[in-house]
């Protein structure tokens, strides 16, 4: 069980050559809560998992797993963490069941269940069948499987649901829930700002390898939105819309009018999305 | 939950993911099967004799040689018992490697050596046939090959013997006889001339026991397929570096090493199951293939087999820097032309006689080649081989070290 954060990152930089892709970097994963990476390709997130599972040694910083440092040389982290990766690297000539027992047999478990590792990721009748004859969601719901069958204490989820269908990702977006509550401290990167919103308990916004704003994503939304109410009116033989900010107050008495109006139609909250701040705060959008 | 793990389990996992991986493949598949049918069968059906015999043509006949000379040699006082026995001998046959076959005219002696007429030898009859007509083919008698035809002109002995200068002997050649031939045959009909004029060759040359400079291998003649020997292991031992250059590649170009090493496995334990894998692999079919094609002796077993796992481990660094470098399959297949084309000239260059050259002792490969023919066709023993052994590991220690040097730099750039 941890006692510490899973994740703790302090002034962590990272360059490929003279280009500086994470520039000092600070954050920390408690236990059980999902932090989301949301920033455009190329901002330093797939970085910031390298530095973090070791595959990649930062250049200066603090950066820990599980209470140790990643750049001292212990590797001891890597049998209580989990990865699943952007590209889908499965050893498409075994079957899944194969590439499970595999990889299983490397943090030495000798019994796992991999029909209910499988089952978890709606795999279950496909043990046996080579991955290459796989769809493309059917891999992607392996490499969850595979990032989960040590029960890690740290999981390091890189785009997990890039390029799913909405049904397939919705499944595995529940997975990724099920994981953090049984206590895993939950790294996802994504660009997909509904993913982020729906998923994450806290969001960092990650652009030019800058964390330029990372809190929760209620408070990003309080802090850089604006909220309004959106009113719909019947308007002669058509429809009218109205906008009304509320952040100021100084609407107050429009809003009770429309509300008693016999041509309201529709009268909807309306919030910032965090796609709509990211473009406040970075002036670029999530796509680049 | 993961629990402590050995790094003996993890390479043993390793090595038999690796297996399912290679098994799994129809390329690798094919390429071993290919290898362990193939070998064998190329090495049954090459020559296991030396053909040491020269097919030698003469022109006209010995006996037509003397009787158109029988009265100037009976002025030279030659008995007519010397002439008749002259005239009887009997010359067809096989001499100190030279079978000797008579014609009765210079045409038909052209016709022969180029190829234009089958000559057919049974028992001591000369049987002459045109390849082309329906005349049907000799029973129980023998195809020979003449390669070499030496035409006499009209009147040769009473003119030598007069001392007559300036006579013309035709020589003709098959196209693929050898220059070193050609000239001793030339030599041979000088010295003859000489022989015939009455006069002794101004020199005495001890031929009985000559002072031999180096290994004297008179004698021990090696036969193609002996030859071939070498050849073919190590033809089994580059296969085995193509499919376990591929795994490599593979492994690094799909990234899968990527998700290994964010285990508790590390780039040694992928390094060092790679090398036992690919090192099994060759050894493995290596020694089948021995086995299959014979070479193998009681006294000779150990020398060869370390031999042959001195030569896996350096094929594996080979197949270890080309699975690291190659970026796809064509950059893969130039990498391994780039090693394996001259790693195989020495094994060629005991396909011919003579010693190799400098510069193909000096590849990584000829200690190991010259240990296996020295064991297989000479009865070489350790103590004659020990040192080339030793040159041969310093060799593996530099390309398996690179292999493995460029392989780690790979996998942890990944």
């Amino acid at each position: 069980m941890m006692t510490g954060p899973g994740i703790s990152v302090d002034g962590l930089r990272y360059s490929y050559g003279d280009l500086e892709a994470v520039k000092g970097i600070s954050f920390e994963v408690q236990p059980g809560e999902i932090l989301g990476f949301l920033g455009p390709n190329g901002a330093g997130k797939s970085t910031t998992i390298k530095m973090l599972t070791g595959q990649a040694m930062p250049k200066s910083g603090v950066a820990k797993v599980l209470g140790i440092d990643v750049t001292s040389g212990n590797e001891d982290f890597q049998a209580r963490i989990g990865v699943c990766f952007e590209e889908k690297n499965l050893y498409l000539n075994m079957s899944a069941k194969e590439n499970l027992t595999f990889f299983a047999s490397l943090f030495g478990i000798s019994d796992l269940d991999t029909d209910a590792v499988l089952r978890r990721v709606g795999l279950a009748g496909r043990a046996n069948d080579r991955v290459k004859t796989y769809s493309k969601g059917m891999r992607q719901r392996m490499m969850i499987a595979r990032a989960f069958i040590n029960s890690p204490d740290v999981l390091f989820l890189d785009e997990p649901t890039d390029g799913l269908d909405p049904v397939t990702a919705a499944s595995i977006r529940t997975t990724i829930r099920e994981e953090a509550d049984r206590g895993a401290a939950v790294l996802l990167t994504t660009h997909d700002m509904f993913e982020a919103d729906e998923l994450s308990d806290r969001v960092a916004f990650i652009n030019n390898g800058e964390i330029v704003a990372i809190d929760t994503p209620e408070n990003l939304k309080l802090k850089y939105g604006t909220r309004a109410v959106k009113v719909r009116l019947r308007d002669g033989d058509g429809v009218r819309e109205e906008t009304l900010p509320l952040d100021d107050g100084s609407h107050a008495a429009r809003l009770a009018e429309l509300a008693s109006s016999p041509d309201l139609l529709t009268m909807h909250t309306e919030e910032a999305t965090l796609e709509q701040i990211f473009i406040q705060l970075t002036g670029r959008g999530l796509e680049g | 939950m993961s629990r402590p793990v050995s790094r003996a389990a993890i390479v043993g996992a390793l090595l038999k993911k690796d297996f399912i991986a290679y098994s799994r493949d129809s390329v690798y598949l094919a390429l071993t099967l290919v290898v362990l049918l193939a070998v064998p069968f190329v090495f049954r059906v090459l020559p296991t004799d030396v053909e040491e015999t020269i097919a030698l043509g003469l022109s006209p006949t010995v006996s037509q040689m003397v009787d158109e000379s029988r009265d100037f040699l009976k002025e030279k006082g030659i008995p007519d018992a010397q002439l008749d026995r002259l005239d009887a001998a009997d010359l067809v046959g096989v001499r100190e490697g030279l079978l000797m076959l008579e014609f009765e005219d210079k045409e038909q002696l052209r016709d022969a050596v180029a190829g234009d007429l089958e000559v057919w030898l049974d028992g001591k009859e000369v049987i002459l046939r045109d390849p082309d007509s329906d005349e049907k083919k000799p029973k129980d008698a023998e195809l020979v090959r003449i390669m070499i035809g030496i035409a006499f002109p009209d009147e040769f002995i009473p003119s030598v013997m007069g001392g007559e200068r300036g006579m013309e002997v035709t020589v003709f050649t098959y196209a693929n006889v050898d220059e070193e031939t050609r000239m001793a045959m030339a030599s041979f009909m000088r010295e003859a001339s000489y022989q015939l004029a009455g006069l002794d060759p101004p020199v005495d040359i001890d031929y009985t026991d000559p002072e031999v400079l180096g290994e004297d291998r008179a004698g021990e003649q090696v036969s193609l397929q002996e030859k071939m020997r070498p050849l073919l292991l190590f033809m089994v031992l580059m296969m085995e570096t193509f499919s376990l250059a591929s795994l490599v590649s593979v492994e690094v170009l799909q990234r899968t090493v990527t998700a290994v090493l964010v285990t508790p496995a590390r780039v040694s334990d992928f390094l060092i199951a790679k090398t036992i894998f690919g090192t099994a692999m060759s050894f493995g079919q290596a020694l089948i293939i021995l086995l299959l094609i014979g070479g193998i002796t009681g006294s000779n077993w150990s020398l060869l087999l370390v031999t042959l796992l001195i030569g896996a481990v350096m094929f594996t660094g080979v197949a270890l820097f080309v699975g690291a470098a190659g970026k796809d399959f064509m950059g893969q297949l130039f990498y391994s032309m780039l090693f394996l084309v001259p790693l195989l000239v020495p094994s060629f260059a005991v396909l011919f006689p003579g010693t190799a050259a400098a510069w193909v002792q000096a590849l990584p490969t000829y200690p190991i080649i010259h240990v296996l023919v020295d064991a297989t066709a000479y009865g070489a023993t350790w103590a004659d081989s020990w040192v080339w052994l030793a040159y041969a590991v310093a060799w593996v220690g530099i390309l398996y070290g690179a292999g493995l040097v460029a392989l780690k730099r790979k996998v942890e750039s990944l």
